[in-house]
């Protein structure tokens, strides 16, 4: 997968698991504002960060989600269950979006439906509010007032052919009001019961309509049809009131602009070729000024039919015919026409007040334009001159002009304009001493209004004048001789695959059993060779390298220790939604959340604290009634804590609810026939409650009418003794349960004992082995063809480990005539193992069988020992 | 080389900005927040800041503002949100950008302002 998308997923993991838990504080803490600002950054950063792929789903839902948020944080919205419920929901689908990314690396388009329902959903949160608050929607109705004639000079009315142009100016001129409509309904309009295009169509006085798709169109397999991207531009004749009454619905999705008529006089067409004016804008502007209509009129129309009608020049003098016809009286406009047809550039509309008249031809001279000023360019001095047109009242004034000067600096080195820079910094020297950002602003529009004559004073020479104070890239340079390598601060923790870990793992495991080698060959340097220096010298060597490998071994442990709030975490939102479901109350505690274990042991944890939790909620507390009634208080609590203790971390599930009976465990352990009846008379009660334990205790139809717990808890067991772990329940009737988990901190090292049978040797966890024993033949009793002995007087079935592994060969007795016996504790009973010799315990790095071996069932692995020999260590459970 | 310094709490977005700097040749650096970023600054200057407006304890504005009250940093400074209202735009200004984006940004359309800021010609 791409590492960014990676990234991404990680990222959004991260923010899920966030917005989850200030859900649940926002819950208890509904006024926090702080935790509604952090709610926002958390879907915000997510909604941002898909806007990088190509997710339209997700980008939905989180979109309306960010705006929900919004709503919220600024108050408009106030914090509500529902709004958490349908925040919560929205989080899930985008959870499991990216499920689905991270497994086939793109989302199923079937989406579809249910992210635009959710975000709907999300978004009927905020509507319902604007259309209930006066003040928001006149908020949402203020675009619909003109503020000034700037927006309708941004227009691209340059778009529309001549007739239309020309047809909106002769109305203009008649007196109407020429308005632009832009109209982007939402995307779910469809869903509202608009139609857009009729809306659009039905536009009153409608002269002019165009429909253009919002953004690239998707490919078709992955179009909503259903998703209305399209905009739509109209430009009609009636009044602000009356089309202001016509969007009423759809205010917010409305931009009306008012247009001036002479707007429309755009000429257009191929500016090269055709006669030459020279001479007629001369004659042109004299008949103008003496007021010769009739002879201004009569020289277009001759200089008209000269003209091909493509050219841009036929279009001016087509208009400019116009103009006389329509407002003869209107000389500034039909002067500024006939100037243009000297510079071939469209007349400046815009910046020219009808009221004004125009001192000279200078006013419509045309723009600085470089060979290489892109779009990018002009947007880019376009910016500069808004940050200079900011208010001056700021601390930080002088850092603004400096700044604007080096990023105009760079683009005019950028465009090779550099000739421009000197005068750049005079005029920010002035800035600068004013503290005022007007002579920078001066020379901006100065220097990109006028087009710089080529044979401009050279000022190359003064571009570095002595006063020149901010020369800002070479200045800065000199000062700080700045180096890329100095001064790096890398971040302070770093991500790692785990395979990298696991391989590192691996490889400690395998020095360490290469480590245990050294003495073994000392003893050989011994007694095979004779050299006892050489041996003592492997000896005290080994010491050195023993240390630095089990440091070494420990460090990367610690690289895999990780807190237990992993699994913890997920707990707030379970017991939410659990306990919502019963219709119970219960508070959750977690304590200890930091406590650090291995992260295979953190991970096998996981599934059996869900089941114990979920057990608590199910059948622990009770309802708040019943509660009640028994003097509790109707929030039942359930504690969930982690400690460590010496090498193991120990995870306490208790709850305050009502307990486990004995008396029903054990009447339902007799029905199921997990006991019998003379067992039933002794059973104490934590015997009793320990059956919960037993397989085959807990199925369907006992849960239905089970008082206390017992759901799958052999799987937790199971589960739990996997990583060799323990579980222990206590239960008080009426007043609670709690169940004691004890992990080992790390599996990367089992403790086994090796015993020998038939020449082979095997290795058996400690975990199981309560003990070692002989037993003189003449103690074996047969029962019924099974082998047993009385061991501290109870009775021990036995089985031969030969027998149990297919060989036939019997076991040895020593010189006494006793046999070796390995007591193993097998889900509470004892049973001893036929072997034929004890050896020593040691600490392995297990490994599991792989490839064709995984089928042997009998054995949980194997792990190499120090004189290179393969160990294989026995799975008991199965082979008995 | 140009040292950029890519300010913004979403690691994703870092990288974004990152992969796309780094392929062009410039020697980026990151901070999750201004405070960071004003430390790094302080440190060494950057040639040119990429300063995202939503973070948490100090966001783009005041981090902007900041960076232009001290002197020292007249570097230019591109600012990116996902907001695309005028008030946004006008308020990253007013505090010190030289140039506002829009969110989702493309690869090119980073690149050729960056270029363009940092004063070099288009290829």
């Amino acid at each position: 997968m791409n590492p960014l998308l990676e990234q991404f997923l990680s990222e959004s993991r991260e923010s899920l698991q966030g917005i989850g838990e200030k859900l649940m504080q926002l819950e208890k803490d509904p006024a926090s504002s702080e935790l509604m600002t952090e709610l926002f950054r958390f879907v915000h950063t997510l909604k941002g960060n898909s806007g990088l792929f190509d997710l339209p789903e997700l980008t939905r839902v989180l979109h309306a989600g960010e705006d929900l948020m919004d709503a919220v944080r600024n108050g408009v919205v106030a914090y509500s269950p529902l709004l958490a419920d349908r925040l919560l929901d929205a989080m899930d689908f985008v959870g499991m979006l990216c499920d689905e990314i991270e497994k086939h690396g793109s989302t199923n388009a079937k989406h579809i439906d249910n992210s635009v329902r959710l975000a709907a959903d999300l978004r009927q949160l905020i509507v319902v509010v604007i259309v209930s608050s006066d003040e928001v929607a006149c908020a949402v109705a203020t675009p619909l007032q003109p503020q000034n004639s700037n927006p309708a000079s941004q227009l691209p009315l340059a778009d529309l052919s001549e007739e239309i142009r020309m047809t909106a100016y002769r109305a203009a001129v008649s007196g109407e009001t020429l308005h632009w409509i832009e109209y982007s309904p939402s995307e779910e309009c469809f869903f509202q019961g608009d139609d857009p295009f009729f809306q659009a169509r039905q536009t009153p006085g409608i002269l002019w309509g165009g429909i253009a798709a919002r953004h690239v169109w998707p490919a078709l397999a992955e179009l909503d049809p259903f998703c209305c991207i399209l905009d739509f531009t109209v430009l009609s004749t009636a009044s602000l009131e009356e089309l202001q009454e016509y969007y009423r619905y759809v205010p917010d999705q409305v931009r009306i602009i008012p247009v001036p008529g002479r707007f429309f006089i755009l000429p257009h067409g191929d500016p090269n070729g055709g006669p030459v004016y020279e001479d007629f804008v001369a004659d042109a502007l004299g008949l103008l000024q003496s007021g010769n209509m009739v002879g201004l009129t009569r020289a277009t129309r001759s200089m008209l039919e000269l003209s091909n009608p493509d050219l841009w020049l036929s279009a001016a003098l087509r208009w400019l015919l116009l103009v006389t016809e329509q407002e003869p009286e209107n000389v500034v406009v039909q002067e500024v026409i006939i100037i243009s047809l000297r510079t071939l550039t469209h007349p400046d509309w815009h910046e020219l007040d009808a009221s004004t008249p125009i001192q000279d031809g200078d006013a419509v001279t045309p723009r600085f334009k470089p060979a290489k000023q892109t779009p990018e360019v002009t947007a880019l001095i376009a910016a500069q001159r808004e940050v200079l047109s900011m208010p001056n009242d700021v601390a930080w004034l002088a850092g603004r002009l400096k700044s604007v000067a080096a990023s105009l600096s760079g683009c005019l080195q950028a465009i090779v304009s550099t000739e421009l820079v000197a005068s750049m910094d005079v005029a920010l020297n002035e800035s600068l001493e004013q503290q005022t950002s007007v002579p920078l602003l001066r020379w901006l529009d100065s220097q990109f209004e006028q087009t710089p004559k080529a044979d401009q004073p050279d000022t190359s020479d003064t571009i570095y004048m002595p006063e020149t104070v901010a020369v800002p890239q070479a200045d800065a340079a000199v000062k700080y001789g700045r180096r890329s390598e100095d001064a790096y601060v890398g971040p302070k923790s770093i991500k790692v695959d785990q395979a990298k870990i696991d391989r590192l793992m691996n490889l400690i495991g395998e020095m360490v059993v290469a480590k245990n080698a050294l003495p073994y060959l000392a003893g050989r340097a011994e007694t095979v060779f004779g050299v006892r220096e050489l041996s003592r010298e492997i000896k005290s060597q080994y010491a050195v390298i023993n240390r630095i490998a089990e440091e070494m071994q420990d460090s990367i442990m610690q690289v895999r220790m990780m807190p237990v709030s992993f699994v913890f975490q997920r707990f707030p939102r379970l017991v939410r939604d659990t306990s919502n479901k019963l219709g119970k109350e219960v508070t959750l505690i977690l304590e200890g959340e930091e406590t650090e274990a291995d992260k295979n042991v953190i991970e096998s944890l996981g599934d059996p604290l869900v089941h114990i939790v979920r057990n608590s909620l199910d059948h622990g507390i009770e309802m708040p009634d019943v509660r009640r009634a028994q003097g509790k208080p109707a929030a039942g609590t359930i504690v969930i804590r982690a400690t460590q203790e010496a090498d193991r971390v120990v995870i306490e599930i208790r709850d305050d609810g009502k307990g486990i009976d004995p008396a029903v465990i054990k009447r339902l352990a007799y029905e199921k026939g997990i006991i019998d009846e003379e067992r039933l008379e002794r059973l104490t009660d934590q015997e009793a409650i320990n059956l919960v334990f037993a397989a085959g205790f807990s199925t369907a139809e006992v849960v239905s009418d089970l008082s206390g717990r017992g759901v799958g808890m052999d799987v937790v067991r199971t589960a739990i003794e996997k990583v060799n772990g323990s579980i222990h329940l206590e239960s008080e009737n009426g007043k609670g349960t709690c169940i004691r988990l004890s992990l080992p901190l790390s599996m990367a090292v089992t403790n086994v004992m090796i015993v020998e049978s038939n020449n082979q040797i095997f290795g058996v966890p400690m975990g199981i082995v309560v003990e070692t024993v002989r037993i003189a033949r003449a103690d074996i009793r047969t029962i019924k063809k099974n082998q047993a002995t009385v061991l501290r007087g109870r009775i021990v079935p036995l089985k031969s480990l030969n027998m149990l592994l297919g060989q036939h060969d019997p076991p040895k007795a020593n010189e006494e005539d006793e046999l070796a016996v390995l007591i193993v504790s097998l889900g509470g009973e004892s049973v001893g193992i036929f072997v034929d010799d004890f050896r020593e315990t040691v600490d392995i790095i297990l490994k599991p069988m792989t490839g064709v071996l995984a089928g042997l069932s009998a054995y949980t692995g194997s792990a190499l020992l120090g004189d290179g020999s393969v160990l294989m260590v026995l799975d008991m459970k199965e082979i008995i | 080389m140009k040292r950029i310094l890519i300010v913004d709490d979403a690691a994703t977005m870092r990288m974004y900005y990152r992969s796309i700097l780094e392929g062009a040749g410039y020697q980026v650096d990151e901070a999750v927040n201004g405070i960071e970023a004003m430390e790094k600054s302080l440190q060494e200057p950057f040639d040119l800041y990429i300063v995202d407006v939503n973070m948490p304890k100090q966001d783009g504005y005041s981090f902007m503002s900041e960076l232009r009250g001290r002197d020292l940093f007249q570097a230019p400074a591109l600012m990116v949100s996902t907001e695309a209202a005028a008030s946004d735009r006008t308020r990253a200004y007013a505090a010190g950008a030289n140039l506002y984006l829009v969110k989702p940004i493309k690869p090119d359309e980073l690149l050729t302002n960056c270029r363009l800021l940092l004063g070099e010609v288009h290829p």
